[in-house]
């Protein structure tokens, strides 16, 4: 009975929390409602600011179709987010786990080196890397798209800072027990940094899909096209057809939020580093 | 000859290190540092890219750049944003971490997700989005006419000032959720029990809030500044898609008018020049950080 | 358990990328043994517009020279896409990643061919008759006497008006053609305040109106190889015009491109449109509007029928085509002397030719309902014959540009000299003087 009374009085107390929340929600939201709704309506509609539900969804789903090959441009957008994510996370996280684990002085200097590189400006490295990597012929391929940010300071410090909560005693411990250093990291550190790999695995992921700049320069096939360049290429005619476009806004959007749906737990777990 | 036996484990062990982290160092070193030099070389010379030429004076790139006004105007424009957005950012992340850390709050699940959510939206639907709310015959304009907060539809984008102030909107609505996620699992990682503690202590919210959150939140403030910092100076999206830089260059970017000077708009492209004014970007970048680390770094 | 799973997983998508990424490298070779034969490859932008007019030239091609034929369209974002893959291909010095040809914007290939002349082929001997081609289009295109590119569109500038909206203020389209800008401004605040909407409009970011009312009057940003933009007494006229035709009402000024298509002109705000007759398409969008315009010639500062043309693109062959002679044949059989080409361009796309000959075929002379039954695409060509050749530089969108910002500068307040004079300064800064 008291504690039935303490707790709603604890709600009753929450409430302008929960009001301050709805509203913040509710501003969040809001623009991907409209992306959904604009989705479904003719381009005049969206143009003239409708946001309400129309009944072109269909309509502009097949525009779409017949004016571009939205499955290929999801293929290789997949493709090249997929490899680069699954690359990324192993090449930073035996990084950081080097620098954490095995760290001394020089491995310390080095890595404030390396955090130099995450001040880069993308524009200042593009020329030099496009003449480079068009030497070694890796235009068009997924090579071309992944090498540049396989490899990313941002990454290794995140594994490094977290490696801090790794057990050094259990590792003593696996080495008495005959585990050579490899072992030790794809054994006992791979599987206890679960939820670090999947925040690693999710930033990784957005970045590489939403990636526009450098897939503009690399990729001039359009075999090699990725959905941001698609999107692009829908609005930069003299007329955009605005219905079709966030159709295919809506596909470009789906894969990073599922993405982030299915793993946000491990993702907020994984970037301040809890160990299991 | 145990002592020997133990370096030499030592050694094979800083050695696994090493190889561990070689790798990463090597894509680094190729993909970024090598490249960097190469543009550094470039902002020294001038021409076009296929057939570029040293400065005379040498650093005449570097000089030029003082006395351009676009460029001087997008330096202050970046720096705007970035004392404007990035407090307003953090703290209301903060506030919504800790708001969202409350045991007793339901339907967290939700809250948390709908302010993470505009940082998933792909870049091209949420700069449409906001230009066409933001239009003269836009929403907030219906809306804000409606409530007679204004007399007349107002060209937002048109108007230097107000343009600043969506840019800014804009900014804090993308990333303030994306910064939340980090606090929010930062303030998992407090014992409940600091709290209870300081409520027996007869601490209120607002002391636990600056004597007990913020003290132990710092690793991740600073990771966030830092990351917010170098997002802020190197803004581009935004500066391209919203106002292109609009009206009259009110509020371009720096990293806009690079990459006008590369690729963009004028047809006119001048690498060296660019890379020059990158270095510039990367110079701040570096000391901004470097500031921000030293001052906020008093653990060890 | 769990763990196998995910090792599982995690060796299964690596195979599977890595067996991608080969694959990635295969097409690359093959794309480039496919090179010669009879088949091209192209960069081109706007399927609404320039892809159609390829794919009729393909077709044309196809159907009456060499039925092996095949043109692969390789669709870019936009016309920047192309400028970036040249300049990109260039400062690398690998051209190999470029196609046979490119459509390329004509204000721009003077300073990329003068940049980077290793990424062209100049067309030499080809079998094209010159003189058939409105000369202001050949001038972009035409550098040191060598010709390096075949037109494909037709920039000229057309003023097209709402007959029915000046019919209210009580005007017709006469009134407008061969008038002066201050009858035009005068008619421009009937119409506005009759009717609400406005006589002229220019993307505020855009700034081609100066560009187009200055080449109107035969003269340039540019004198000498030099900004002429403060002594320049027709620009500083023109742009005291723009200035009050804002204040007036009579000026819409969209804060961006997109803005002054989807809104401005399909939003049905404005009564009249000057600008390159590839806006055309974009006006015609609006179907309950057909009939109710009609296009006519420019004012002019003195009263005379004013002629000018604002932006349009022309083909050139890369230094890395594979066929060099197919490509001229190509190009000489369909946008170099092909009617067919021309009016399937103009039926498909909305694409009209600056070709002389093409003017003359029926397709060019038929009435068009959306105009009030006149024949448009006739009179453009016959326009476009007029249009002056004014100084161009490589600076010209620069110019433009900083002419555009001081023009908003001075709305908002600005004094009128100050801002050209920082345009001027800007520019002179820019191009290094």
């Amino acid at each position: 009975m008291t504690e039935k009374k303490n707790r709603s009085m604890i709600q009753r107390r929450l409430i302008p929390t929960y009001i301050f929340l709805i509203i913040v929600a509710f501003f969040s939201v809001f623009p991907f409602y409209w992306m959904i709704s604009a989705a479904t309506n003719t381009t005049f509609d969206v143009a003239n600011g409708k946001i309400t539900f129309g009944g072109e969804l269909l309509t502009n789903f097949q525009n779409l179709l017949a004016n571009y090959d939205l499955w290929r441009a999801m293929g290789n957008s997949f493709l090249y987010a997929v490899v680069q994510t699954l690359l990324a996370i192993v090449i930073c996280s035996l990084a950081g786990f080097g620098f954490e684990l095995y760290h001394d002085k020089w491995k310390d200097r080095l890595f404030s080196v390396l955090l130099l590189a995450m001040m880069i400006p993308q524009v200042a490295t593009m020329i030099p890397l496009f003449k480079m990597l068009s030497s070694m012929k890796l235009l068009n391929s997924v090579w071309g798209f992944i090498l540049p940010s396989l490899s990313t300071p941002f990454l290794i410090m995140l594994f490094r800072q977290n490696s801090r909560n790794f057990p050094v005693d259990t590792m003593e411990a696996a080495r008495i027990d005959g585990l050579n250093e490899f072992q030790i990291f794809y054994r006992m550190y791979m599987p206890m940094m679960k939820a670090t790999y999947a925040a690693a695995g999710v930033i990784t992921f957005m970045n590489a899909w939403n990636s526009y700049l450098w897939p503009k320069v690399i990729m001039t096939m359009p075999e090699a096209q990725t959905m941001p360049m698609l999107i692009a290429n829908m609005s930069g005619g003299y007329t955009t057809d605005y219905g079709m476009l966030m159709v295919g806004v809506l596909f470009c959007s789906v894969p990073t939020m599922v993405v982030f749906f299915i793993l946000q737990k491990q993702f907020a777990e994984g970037i301040t580093g809890a160990v299991k | 000859m145990k002592q020997k036996k133990r370096m030499t484990l030592l050694g094979k062990q800083s050695a696994a290190g090493w190889a561990f982290l070689t790798p990463a160092t090597i894509l680094i070193a190729i993909m970024a540092f090598w490249p960097m030099i190469q543009a550094f070389i470039m902002s020294l010379q001038t021409g076009s890219s296929a057939n570029m030429q040293w400065n005379d004076p040498i650093f005449n790139n570097y000089t030029r750049m003082f006395a351009d006004k676009v460029f001087m105007t997008s330096v202050g424009n970046t720096f705007l944003y970035l004392i404007i957005q990035v407090p307003i950012m953090l703290i209301l992340a903060i506030l919504l971490a800790q708001l969202l850390n409350n045991q007793h709050l339901r339907f967290k699940g939700f809250f948390r997700t709908c302010v993470f959510l505009p940082c998933a939206t792909s870049l091209v639907s949420y700069a449409l989005i906001f230009k066409s709310l933001f239009a003269t015959d836009g929403l907030v304009n219906a809306v804000l006419v409606h409530l007679g907060i204004l007399q007349e539809n107002y060209n937002f984008l048109g108007n230097s000032a107000s343009a600043k102030a969506v840019i800014i909107l804009a900014l804090i609505w993308r990333w303030t959720g994306y910064n939340m996620v980090f606090y929010l699992a930062g303030l998992q990682n407090i014992e409940y029990s600091v709290y209870e503690a300081a409520k027996i202590d007869g601490a209120n919210g607002w002391k636990t809030f600056w004597r007990i959150t913020v003290p132990l939140l710092k690793p991740t403030i600073i990771m966030t500044f830092i990351m917010s910092i170098n997002g802020t100076l190197q803004l581009f999206d935004e500066s391209v898609n919203l106002t292109n830089g609009g009206p009259a260059n009110s509020t371009i970017t720096m990293s806009h008018y690079i990459y006008n000077n590369s690729f963009g708009a004028g047809g006119v492209s001048n690498f060296g020049y660019a890379t020059a004014m990158c270095f510039f970007v990367f110079v701040l970048v570096a000391v901004l950080a470097f500031i921000n680390m030293k001052v906020g770094d008093t653990r060890d | 358990m769990k763990k196998r799973v995910l090792s599982i997983l995690l060796a299964g998508v690596m195979a599977f990328s890595l067996a991608a990424c080969g694959g990635g490298s295969d097409e690359g070779d093959q794309a480039e043994q496919e090179g010669g034969g009879n088949k091209l490859t192209v960069f081109a932008w706007d399927p609404a517009f320039n892809i159609p007019a390829l794919e009729a030239a393909a077709a044309d091609y196809k159907e009456n020279v060499n039925p092996d034929f095949e043109l692969e369209i390789l669709e870019q974002a936009a016309s920047q896409d192309v400028e970036t893959a040249v300049t990109t291909a260039a400062s690398a010095g690998d051209y190999s990643n470029l196609p046979d040809m490119v459509l390329f914007q004509d204000h721009y290939i003077q300073r990329y061919v003068a940049d980077y002349p290793d990424a062209w082929t100049p067309l030499g001997d080809i079998d094209i008759n010159w003189d058939d081609f409105a000369a202001e289009k050949l001038d972009y295109s035409t550098i040191d006497g060598e010709h390096y590119g075949v037109p494909v569109d037709n920039g000229t500038v057309v003023c097209a008006y709402r007959t029915d909206l000046l019919a209210e203020a009580g005007y017709t389209i006469d009134d407008l053609t061969g008038c002066t800008w201050d009858e035009f401004m005068e008619i421009g605040k009937a119409v506005y305040d009759k009717t609400g909407k406005a006589l002229l409009c220019m993307n505020s970011d855009g700034n081609d109106l100066p560009y187009m009312m200055m080449q109107a009057e035969g003269v340039s940003q540019f004198k000498d190889g030099k900004p002429y933009i403060t002594e320049n007494e027709t620009l500083v006229t023109i742009v005291e015009k723009l200035v009050q035709m804002a204040k007036d009402g009579t000026l819409l000024m969209p804060n961006s491109w997109s803005d002054y298509t989807d809104k401005a002109i399909q939003g049905d705000q404005v009564a009249g449109v000057m600008n390159g007759n590839w806006i055309i398409p974009t006006i015609e969008k609006v179907d309950a509007n057909s009939g109710k315009w009609e296009i006519t010639t420019m004012p002019t500062l003195s009263g005379e029928e004013g002629y000018a043309s604002n932006g349009g693109s022309s083909l050139y062959i890369t230094s890395n085509c594979s066929n060099v002679d197919l490509a001229k044949d190509f190009l000489a059989h369909t946008f170099g002397g092909s009617t067919v080409t021309y009016d399937n361009a103009l039926k498909d796309g909305g694409v009209i030719s600056t070709y002389a000959p093409a003017g003359e075929t029926d397709v060019y002379n038929e009435g068009v309902e959306y105009f009030n039954n006149q024949p448009i695409y006739a009179d453009i060509v016959e326009m476009g014959t007029h249009v002056q050749i004014v100084e161009q530089s490589d600076y010209h969108y620069s110019a433009r540009n900083y002419v555009g910002t001081a023009i908003v500068n001075i709305i908002n307040g600005a004094d009128t000299m100050e801002a050209l004079q920082e345009a001027e300064d800007q520019l002179n800064f820019e191009m290094g003087n």
